[in-house]
């Protein structure tokens, strides 16, 4: 398996957008300077705030993680294909609002930080005060995309095709 | 000479079922289907997995707003960019609503039609439910009791395999069952709660038509168990649930006596004054807008309640000016659903170290008490209740935390949850209509429908009432967190159980078809499909479908045996 870094790097490098990683030890943040080429709905800014999010949110564990899976260039292919224009603006607006909550300069962030920031958001976000609808559903779109995805079904989520039995009642070891 | 014996009009449920019946008594059978062939191997999406499933099997929101607008919402759980083709594209295939009232007529247009889609729940209706109309004066009498039914449910059950478990309950009579799907602990545990606390109560297993337990007949035809894949609503390439796809149909062309024709949307049956008989069926084609006209001994109308009450209602002649077999006047009267929108869920403890495995088709199922077992209702007729009490698992994302544990919650089952939601008896009414529109038509020139249905005081407090009651078993049951919106009557017809539109009965001068499903102005007429039925009970009431179909196909058969057609 490539490392996480290489994952995140081989993605930038895929839709062409002109980025560096930073080369702190364990940390995989993007720099975008402008609107990566392969991207059809996201802006470089954009992209790099859903993969700092689901990278944070679902992250490689013994399983593959959000990034290894493509979560963000799969988000980026469901709003351009999937969502009519209301949905799309809306996601625009979510993304704005969750770049001003966390921080601006939140996808550069060490992981240190980040982790601690993210968290105490996310606690936010789901303690029913505050209006958090864009965070919550961006977040519900990562997690859905991941387990959707081949990886995080099959390794991550144990999903059977074929159960070919029903068991209504299995002890957890 | 006449092309065919007989003609069935519509492939699904029930089409499915006159068909098979008829060809294996012999008869040269024409099946008519207004949509295309499906093709299991081509259509049939089981076996796609949910990462070759685009954009998460969400239809694209502007497809939506352009081609499913009621199918979408109607039935959101099951029209998915994968099962879309199963479902008609609401602007092709338009209609209309009175002032003020809301209908949702949820179809799909293809070979076996609903039995696709279907929820596969199979419940007889019980001796109750004959009685009912006669016992308190809404609609007419029921022209046949349970009695002359029973063997017929026998048959149709033992073909299609139902799982479900002998329950001994008189209101929700035994069948023919394959080994149901057990009760998971925790709905074990709310069986034992409710009963103890509600003695006039039952929870059982839902009774659905997936086989369990395959016969040799139900082998021969390819099919086999139940893989409990849930993935029911893409069809099913191992045949394992109930279709006409898998099981009738098949049993019909292995006659070599039954022919199907797509594309061929029937307009009008033809009529002969002369002999009092209908002569055959006027049918465009959808694709190349040829007209036909096919002629045999026997019709059978399968078109599903709605579609059928229109063939009726636009096949006018000198002797029925106002539609054929329509001298009651009741066709397209009498128009019911079940009606939903009383839900209730709570959190059930002491599980937390249990889990399930696999994907079961159906769950718990709470048979009708009110006016049953309990004559204190401020209401008519009653409810049924199906549910599950199942690990509720990680909603989609939407807890909090971050990271490897927020990753790994996906993998524990999480609390386990029971929830419960109402399915009750709509009365029989006959100002609840579909007519046709007076001018707007289709694009093959058939007249769009209109609908004119409302439920009625009895629904409105039966559903309050299902409310309190679920919310008080769960309650009984221990469950916390116990959560019941506030009632919200599902649309007419969002229960996709469409029926009444041509009822039997036992006098012409008010009902369209006798207790042979049989039109009680011409004797070569049968209606087989959901516009039968004289009033709707609280079952599901497919089951009901296949048993009717089976018996008057048998019985027509009989009286073209006997020169009696």
């Amino acid at each position: 398996m490539k490392t996480r870094r290489e994952v995140l790097q081989g993605m930038i490098v895929s839709i062409g957008g002109a980025s560096m990683l930073t080369a702190c030890a364990g940390v995989a943040s993007v720099i975008p300077t402008d609107q990566p080429q392969g991207s059809r709905f996201y802006s470089a800014d954009e992209l790099a705030l859903v993969s700092r999010l689901a990278d944070l949110i679902i992250p490689r564990t013994d399983t593959p993680g959000a990034l290894d899976v493509n979560v963000p260039g799969f988000l980026d292919s469901l709003m351009a294909d999937w969502a009519n224009a209301d949905t799309q603006r809306a996601h625009h607006q979510y993304l704005g609002q969750i770049t001003s909550n966390l921080s601006s300069s939140f996808v550069t962030l060490p992981e240190g930080a980040a982790i601690p920031l993210l968290e105490q958001f996310d606690k936010e976000a789901y303690s029913g005060s505050g209006d958090h609808r864009g965070y919550r559903a961006l977040k519900g779109l990562i997690t859905q995309a991941y387990f959707a995805s081949e990886d995080g079904a099959l390794q991550e989520q144990e999903w059977v095709a074929i159960p070919g039995r029903w068991d209504p009642c299995v002890e957890i070891a | 000479m006449t092309d065919f014996d007989a003609i069935v009009v519509g492939s699904g449920m029930s089409g499915g079922w006159s068909a098979k019946e008829l060809a294996e008594r012999g008869l040269k059978v024409l099946v008519l289907e207004r949509g295309g062939e499906i093709v299991p191997q081509r259509d049939f999406t089981d076996q796609v997995p949910p990462w070759k499933q685009p954009n998460l099997d969400r239809i694209a929101q502007d497809e939506v707003s352009k081609h499913y607008f009621k199918q979408y919402p109607g039935v959101s759980y099951a029209v998915k960019e994968t099962t879309k083709h199963l479902w008609v594209k609401d602007d092709e295939h338009p209609y209309e609503e009175a002032q003020g009232t809301k209908y949702d007529w949820l179809r799909g247009y293809h070979t076996g039609g609903r039995s696709i889609m279907w929820a596969r729940q199979s419940y007889r209706l019980g001796p109750q439910d004959f009685e009912a109309n006669k016992l308190d004066g809404h609609g007419v009498d029921w022209p046949v009791r349970y009695d002359d039914i029973s063997k017929w449910y026998d048959h149709v059950e033992t073909f299609a395999g139902i799982s479900g478990n002998r329950d001994g309950l008189s209101q929700l009579p035994d069948g023919q069952f394959q080994p149901a799907f057990d009760l998971t602990c925790a709905e074990k545990e709310f069986k034992a709660r409710v009963e103890t606390q509600f003695p006039n109560r039952n929870v059982i297993p839902a009774r659905v038509a997936h086989i369990t337990k395959a016969t040799d007949e139900q082998k021969s035809l390819g099919r086999t168990n139940c893989q409990v894949r849930n993935r029911c609503q893409h069809g099913c390439t191992f045949k394992a649930y109930f279709s006409s796809n898998n099981a009738t149909l098949p049993a019909a062309m292995r006659t070599d006596n039954c022919t199907v024709i797509h594309n061929a949307i029937v307009k009008s049956v033809e009529y002969d004054a002369q002999t009092k008989r209908v002569t055959g069926v006027n049918v465009v084609d959808s694709k190349t807008n040829e007209t036909f006209f096919y002629s045999s001994k026997i019709i059978f109308l399968n078109a599903s309640a709605i579609a059928t009450a229109m063939i009726l209602m636009q096949s006018k002649s000198e002797t029925f000016p106002n539609g054929l077999a329509n001298s009651s006047d009741q066709v397209g009267r009498n128009l019911m659903d079940h009606v939903s929108g009383a839900n209730a869920s709570g959190l059930i403890s002491g599980f937390e170290n249990k889990t399930i495995f696999g994907r079961r088709p159906g769950g718990i199922y709470i048979p009708r008490y009110a006016n049953i077992t309990e004559n204190d209702k401020p209401y008519l007729r009653g409810f049924g209740f199906q549910g599950t009490a199942v690990p509720v698992g990680n909603g989609r994302g939407q807890i909090a935390g971050i990271g490897k544990d927020f990753k790994e919650s996906h993998g524990t089952p999480g609390p386990w949850q029971v929830g419960i939601s109402a399915f009750g008896e709509q009365l029989p009414n006959p100002n609840n209509r579909v007519t046709l529109h007076p001018s707007k038509t289709d694009k093959w020139g058939n007249p769009i429908a209109v609908f004119n249905v409302k439920y009625g005081d009895n629904e409105h407090t039966m559903l309050q009432e299902a409310r309190k009651d679920a919310i008080a078993m769960l309650e009984a049951a221990g469950c916390t967190n116990v959560n019941a919106a506030p009632v919200d009557l599902t649309a007419p017809g969002n229960r996709i159980h469409e029926m009444g539109s041509a009822r039997m009965g036992r006098d012409p001068a008010s009902s369209v078809l006798n207790g042979w499903n049989q039109a009680h102005d011409i004797p070569n007429l049968f209606v087989t499909d959901g516009a039968f039925m004289t009033s709707a009970a609280c079952q599901n009431p497919s089951l009901s479908y296949m048993a009717f179909s089976a018996r008057a196909a048998n019985y027509a058969a009989d009286l073209l045996a006997a020169g009696d057609l």
